[in-house]
């Protein structure tokens, strides 16, 4: 975590601006989300508190938190108000172990009449090697939120929702896992950075011995692995529980699954661990099939050079060359997130049978299908 | 290990402001007064109706049988896909996709076993 | 002094021992399932400590993540309030109890202290993440070629599981779950 207080500093502030970045993504998101929804439906949605309405969870925000605290009766405390909390944990820890940007690397500089030895920085909470099984191990204990809320609730029927919902979730965590399969067999490696670093440059791919660049395109993982792309993308929807697949929380159904008994505050956490999701989502997607925060044509050393044209000082340049990177990641971030959205709105909610269904006997043939095609098709091209 | 040790600090910090904004919640409302309509279990609205045991279907367990399973099938291919393309480039690209194959022919019986069977029919 | 691998060791070794007390200690099934999850994830922080990152990554998925939510679904399924009087009591259950309790203590003491005498040659590599990545392949390379043969036996066993836990369900006349 860092040689000296300072780097110890930097590094803890990092980790609060990545979960306070994801805190704060969240009114963002709703905010979006009930004026995309709105316009979708031909209607305005929120305009009136602050412009365009934008004030409105801010308001929503205050509001939930001077709702009445009740407890239910035969609900058990500490899981009853360890839910929300568990809730948050997994899509943190995940969204913090994805590379932002390019690592920032400052010089010697001096502050306070000492000097602070030269640093580099990663864009991501902490690197690890092992970074997509980390994050597929710590989305695994997303189930156990569902169930802390259901069995806390004291509820029937928070509970019933609860089940369905862990048995749903487990169930795609199949079909994620697998049709990730068929892109690490193109990297070749877990680890974050050296998946997105591949995906720079032009597309490049070797036919019959013969290695192939087309330049007009970039290096990116969806030319690859289309099909693993477009079943892990449907799979994490399953994830997040979000429409279509948004069964367990389908008002109408069972009342509201399992945080029927939830109120105020709580509630919000839920959602933030929801879109918590989404981001981690988003973010695996870019990473792994949209080229991370690379961009054709963009390339450090250029980046480099354009900021040094415009400030002076090796670390004020490296800052802006690391932010330059950041921001592409974080529109294609926001790209997937209006996918997310769009979806949301436009397809019908799926029934809990056929929900099932899809995930054991299309999804899961079809992500195995792809890692045996992957294999083959890499085994012939490399003879 | 520094990954590790920031891995822990990031839970904490987590855990903790998430267990404050609870704690802020729950001082920050009207006091709870506990009338019996609020305190029991939500159900449409009517007085509760839950006095029996219902009978809770045996799929939920089966569904978490079957996902462990077919979880530790995908677990054994990671390594394998990650070593793909090195065992390729040593000739013997052949032998591990032989080797896997056979693996994965166990997981498609499983898999085609499971779906006749109707096991995971949610009806 | 203390190094970070040492100070992480203890931390996670003494989170997975109190949770694992608290399993058996616990009154409620429910949360003695829960103490089982946290010293799931305490196992995988100490294979990390252990340079055994793919192993530790394994361990949350399939214990913490997959094998803890079966019991916990299932100790939700039923309601156990009635069957909580989980310890005998008597005399010779008594006296077994503890005759069993020394003999693994003294089990584990004698481990413990052979440790002290033994020399560390354990040094932990500057955990870079390509390092991780190396393990891993390791692993791979050994797993499939020298103990391939245990690799499929492994599939035809979850083969047979997969087929048990099904044949099992439908067996009229079970708990009471109905199918």
């Amino acid at each position: 975590m860092g040689q000296d207080a300072f780097e110890i500093t930097i590094n803890v502030l990092k980790m609060l601006v990545i979960f306070l970045g994801i805190v704060q993504a969240v009114p963002l998101l709703v905010w979006l989300e009930r004026r995309g929804s709105a316009f979708i439906q031909n209607r305005l949605g929120p305009n009136r508190v602050g412009p365009l309405g934008l004030l409105q969870l801010l308001a929503d925000a205050v509001k939930f938190l001077t709702k009445e605290n009740f407890v239910p009766e035969k609900g058990e405390w500490f899981f009853y108000y360890g839910a929300p909390v568990m809730a948050l944990i997994p899509a943190s820890l995940a969204f913090a172990s994805i590379p932002l940007s390019i690592p920032i690397a400052i010089e010697p500089f001096e502050m306070f009449g000492r000097t602070f030895g030269p640093y580099t920085f990663i864009m991501q909470g902490y690197d690890l090697g092992i970074g997509i099984v980390f994050v597929l191990g710590i989305s695994s204990l997303g189930a156990y939120a569902l169930l802390m809320a259901g069995w806390g609730s004291g509820s029937k029927y928070s509970l019933l929702g609860a089940l369905r919902a862990s048995a749903q979730v487990i169930s795609y965590e199949l079909a994620l896992s697998l049709s990730l399969v068929g892109i690490l067999m193109v990297y070749g490696t877990f680890y974050f950075t050296d998946i997105v670093q591949a995906q720079a440059g032009p597309l490049t791919f070797n036919f019959l011995g013969k290695s192939v660049v087309i330049p007009w395109l970039p290096n990116w993982g969806i030319f690859f692995q289309p099909l693993g792309a477009l079943i892990f993308f449907s799979a994490t929807f399953a994830e997040t529980n979000r429409l279509p697949f948004d069964l367990p929380e389908a008002e109408g159904e069972l009342v509201a699954g399992y945080h029927t008994e939830y109120g105020g505050f709580k509630f919000n956490l839920f959602f933030i661990g929801e879109y918590g999701h989404m981001l981690v989502a988003s973010a695996l997607m870019a990473t792994f099939f949209f080229g991370g925060y690379h961009f054709p044509g963009l390339t450090p050393e250029g980046v480099s050079a354009f900021w040094s044209g415009v400030v002076s000082g090796a670390n004020a340049n490296n800052i802006l060359t690391s932010l330059t990177f950041l921001l592409v990641l974080l529109a294609k971030i926001a790209f997937f997130l209006w996918v997310f959205i769009w979806v949301r709105w436009t397809l019908p909610r799926f029934r809990y049978d056929h929900l099932m269904d899809l995930g054991w006997k299309t999804m899961l043939p079809w992500a195995l299908f792809n890692t045996v095609l992957t294999a083959v098709v890499m085994f012939i091209s490399h003879q | 290990m520094s990954a590790l040790l920031a891995i822990l600090t990031f839970a904490l910090i987590v855990t903790a402001i998430g267990a404050g904004l609870v704690w802020l919640s729950s001082i920050a409302g009207p006091k709870v007064r506990k009338t019996s309509a609020k305190v029991m279990p939500y159900e449409c609205g009517l007085p509760g109706q839950e006095a029996k045991d219902t009978k809770i279907s045996i799929k939920f367990y089966l569904t978490a049988i079957l996902f462990i399973i077919f979880d530790i099938e995908i677990i054994f291919m990671y390594p394998w896909a990650v070593t793909y393309f090195d065992f390729m480039k040593e000739g013997l690209g052949g032998y591990i996709l032989g080797a896997m194959g056979v693996f994965i022919l166990l997981f498609v019986v499983g898999l085609i076993w499971e779906v006749k069977s109707k096991a995971l029919d949610w009806n | 002094m203390l190094t970070v691998n040492d100070f992480l060791f203890y931390l996670l070794a003494a989170v997975t021992f109190l949770s694992g007390a608290g399993v058996i200690l616990a009154r409620n099934p429910i949360h003695c399932a829960f103490m089982l999850v946290v010293s799931m994830i305490g196992i995988a922080g100490i294979f990390v400590t252990l340079d055994a990152y793919f192993i530790a990554a394994v361990q949350m998925i399939v214990y913490a993540g997959a094998v803890m939510v079966l019991f916990v679904m299932v100790l939700m399924l039923f309601d156990l309030k009635h069957e909580l009087k989980a310890f005998s009591k008597g005399a010779i259950s008594g006296v077994l109890k503890l005759l069993s309790t020394g003999v693994l203590l003294g089990m584990l003491l004698a481990y413990i202290g052979y440790t002290f005498s033994v020399d560390p040659s354990f040094k932990p590599v500057p955990a870079d993440p390509q390092h991780a990545m190396e393990t891993t392949k390791e692993i791979s390379s050994l797993l499939f070629t020298r103990y391939v043969f245990g690799f499929e036996v492994i599939g035809v066993l979850l083969l047979v599981i997969a087929i048990g836990a099904v044949t099992l369900s439908r067996i009229s006349g079970g708990t009471h779950a109905d199918s």
